[in-house]
């Protein structure tokens, strides 16, 4: 029985004016396989929709074009409406005659939009339905850090009805942060309380994930705490590993001094100068304090926060005269043109310098020499100490979780998220995401939006227990796959495995929750095994040699 | 389809400009034919010689821009396989510079507008020569 093509040609309620749709009707019902074609000024709204199930009703096509607007906005619209209509969304194809015909030409484009029609109905006759099955996943979460951001995140999953473990390589939650919590701007006594009050939150310290594989749903974790071995399920990981700060070696006369505890010279860090400006025992109040910034990384915005806070706090708290060298004060930040502001207000004094400062150390004190751009004379200061530049790391073992993971890392070593603008805190892998400091240069503003995006995105995953998937959406051929292992390690969404069939041969399996549909692997496999159902190659060629048949 | 030009339009970036572009009512060649992909990982070296079997004067393959593939490797793997079907079309004596790859990201409407005509124009130049 030949397949029953049904097309809807819609005029975008007279936005498509170029196009004579009676001649194009005319010529589309000639084509062979379409058995009706409807025109509608408004197959969109309600009423066109309606009008479109009781169409299909009557008529019975087992495939549907719609001739209108770009596929972004009609391929989900037209696709429901399919589905009310007891046809399945895959036997739908849209001809985009008005972005990509009308509006794009003058005078009458009636020929072009016939052929863009010809080629989705060429296509549409060639598309197989897909099995849907909902695949059970684990609701629980595995959150691996200690820090703020990973305790943050499990309160808030936890929250809103998932389990969560916290698998942390420090002794107790928070370590890192016990006693500078207003360093870093959050309260994280009160949060340690919550998560012991949390039934739902089960902390594992110290502990370390050592293998983890699987996909969205379905990860199968091994974690070590004290040389035992905990295998767990988990739906979601979330990475909030943060980050940890190394003091730039400032150069003495032409040798690097690395400042810190047992350095040479008063040079400490900003963690450093921030609990001598809180406990107040220090024996001699620093008269005069230099701080260094932005000289060697670029990307200082938490850096700059600290610079600014501390250098206010130790003018207010100690009187000193404090001197900030800088090539720029970056000020993107949160609060941080306020806080700049305040800094000058008070009477901090920044330095605009071209080129790192020259240092030489006498006696305990610090000179430090740099070149003054607005003054365009040489700048020399003595000081008691020195706040020397941070750049910020990621902490250790970061790389062995993102092997783990297959996730990529950034250029100095942080998790690459997938899509800084539309998908910060998600990964090509589904099912992984990362919150906080180890996204690289981030503050505690930012911070509190990573953890609310995470919560969202793993509740749209995991909350109905279910992911629902199209089977075999993307399949290896078992006749022609010779276990070649080129689309394993070209798939950008680590979906693929090798897996054993039932006649015992080996074949790339592909996972249809973790696939993101891209076909690349459809494309580069050798053995052109693999099909790759709506973008499959006789489809693609269809369309093709539909071009121009008029 | 004598003429025409087949530009394969990844869906996450040149697709949604070529709509903008029609949004924005700015104007190309009505030879252009847009054929969507979900990726430019997904042309094939076969796709692009069909449509030169069947006629056509050009073929593009257009994908996001470098580092901001959608798919991570998705835009490379299509230079590549760009660059191979420009060896074989040379191998064949026809011209390898008919097929192009180029990047656009999905807000670069006057982009997509300057490579189909660039293209067009280019083709209809070479044509006048001979």
């Amino acid at each position: 029985m030949d397949t029953k093509i049904a097309v809807f040609l819609c005029n975008c309620g007279g936005a498509i004016k170029n196009i004579d749709f009676e001649a194009t009707r005319e010529r589309i019902s000639k084509i062979p396989g379409v058995t009706s074609v409807d025109l509608s000024s408004g197959l969109c709204f309600e009423e066109g929709k309606r009008e479109m199930v009781s169409r299909i009703r009557e008529e019975h096509p087992d495939r549907v074009v719609v001739a209108g607007c770009a596929p972004e906005f009609s391929e989900c619209v037209f696709q429901q409406v399919l589905e009310t209509a007891g046809l399945s969304g895959r036997s739908f194809s849209a001809a985009n005659i008005r972005e990509q015909c009308s509006w794009v030409h003058d005078g009458d484009v009636t020929g072009k939009a016939v052929e863009l029609v010809k080629m989705a109905v060429s296509r549409v006759r060639l598309l197989r339905t897909l099995e849907k099955k909902e695949l059970p996943v684990s609701r629980e979460v595995l959150v691996v850090g200690g820090g703020f951001s990973a305790i943050g995140t499990a309160l808030r999953l936890s929250r809103i009805g998932l389990p969560v473990t916290i698998a942390a390589v420090e002794e107790v939650l928070g370590a890192t942060q016990d006693g500078v919590e207003s360093f870093y701007r959050c309260d994280i006594d009160t949060m340690k309380s919550a998560v012991e009050g949390d039934r739902n939150i089960e902390v594992l310290t110290p502990a370390r994930v050592t293998s983890a594989h699987g996909e969205a749903g379905d990860f199968a974790v091994t974690i070590e705490r004290e040389g035992e071995r905990i295998r767990r399920k988990y739906g979601a990981i979330v990475l909030a590993t943060g980050f940890t700060t190394e003091l730039s070696p400032v150069s003495v006369k032409g040798l690097p001094v690395v400042g810190g505890a047992g350095s040479p010279a008063n040079i400490v860090s900003q963690e450093q100068l921030f609990r001598m400006l809180d406990n107040g025992a220090t024996a001699r109040k620093p008269e005069t304090i230099a701080f260094l910034l932005d000289s060697c990384d670029e990307n200082s915005r938490f850096p700059t926060l600290a610079t600014l806070n501390n250098a206010i706090a130790a003018r207010v708290k100690w009187g000193s005269e404090v001197y900030v060298f800088c090539k720029d004060v970056k000020v993107d930040s949160e609060g941080a043109e306020k806080l700049y502001r305040e800094a000058r207000g008070c009477g901090v004094v920044f330095v605009k310098c071209d080129s790192a400062p020259r240092l030489a150390i006498d006696d305990g004190r610090i000179s430090i020499e740099a070149r003054d751009v607005f003054l365009g004379a040489d700048t020399i200061v003595d000081c008691d100490l020195l706040v020397a530049e941070e750049v910020l790391c990621p902490p250790e073992g970061t790389e062995a979780l993102a092997d783990m993971f297959n996730i990529r890392l950034d250029s100095r070593g942080f998790y690459q998220d997938e899509n800084v603008h539309l998908y910060p805190v998600g990964f090509e892998k589904r099912g992984v995401f990362c919150v906080g400091g180890c996204r690289g240069d981030l503050e505690a503003s930012r911070m509190a939006n990573d953890i609310h995006s995470v919560a969202m995105m793993i509740y749209g995953l995991l909350s109905s227990g279910v992911i629902e998937a199209e089977i075999e959406r993307v399949k290896a051929d078992t006749q022609k796959c010779v276990a070649c292992l080129t689309c394993i390690r070209v798939c950008p969404h680590s979906a693929i495995r090798l897996s054993r069939v039932d006649n015992g041969k080996e074949i790339a399996v592909i996972s249809d929750v973790a696939c993101d549909a891209c076909g690349i692997c459809a494309a580069i496999c050798p053995a052109k095994a693999i099909v790759f159902e709506g973008y499959r190659d006789d489809q693609v060629l269809a369309q093709i040699e539909a071009i121009g048949e008029s | 389809m004598k003429g025409r030009v087949i530009a394969f339009c990844c869906e996450h970036s040149a697709y949604p400009a070529a709509d903008l572009a029609g949004r924005l009512r700015l104007h190309y060649s009505e030879s252009l034919r847009i054929i969507r992909v979900p990726c430019a990982g997904r042309v094939d070296v076969i796709h692009m010689l069909k449509a030169f079997e069947k006629g056509a004067r050009a073929v593009l393959v257009l994908g996001c821009e470098d580092g901001a593939c959608h798919h991570i490797t998705g835009n490379t793997r299509a230079r590549e396989r760009v660059e191979q079907c420009q060896v074989l079309l040379d191998e064949a004596r026809l011209d390898g510079r008919s097929v192009a790859m180029h990047n656009i990201s999905p807000n670069a409407p006057q982009k997509f507008v300057r490579i189909a005509d660039e293209l067009v124009n280019a083709k209809e130049q070479s044509r006048e020569a001979i």
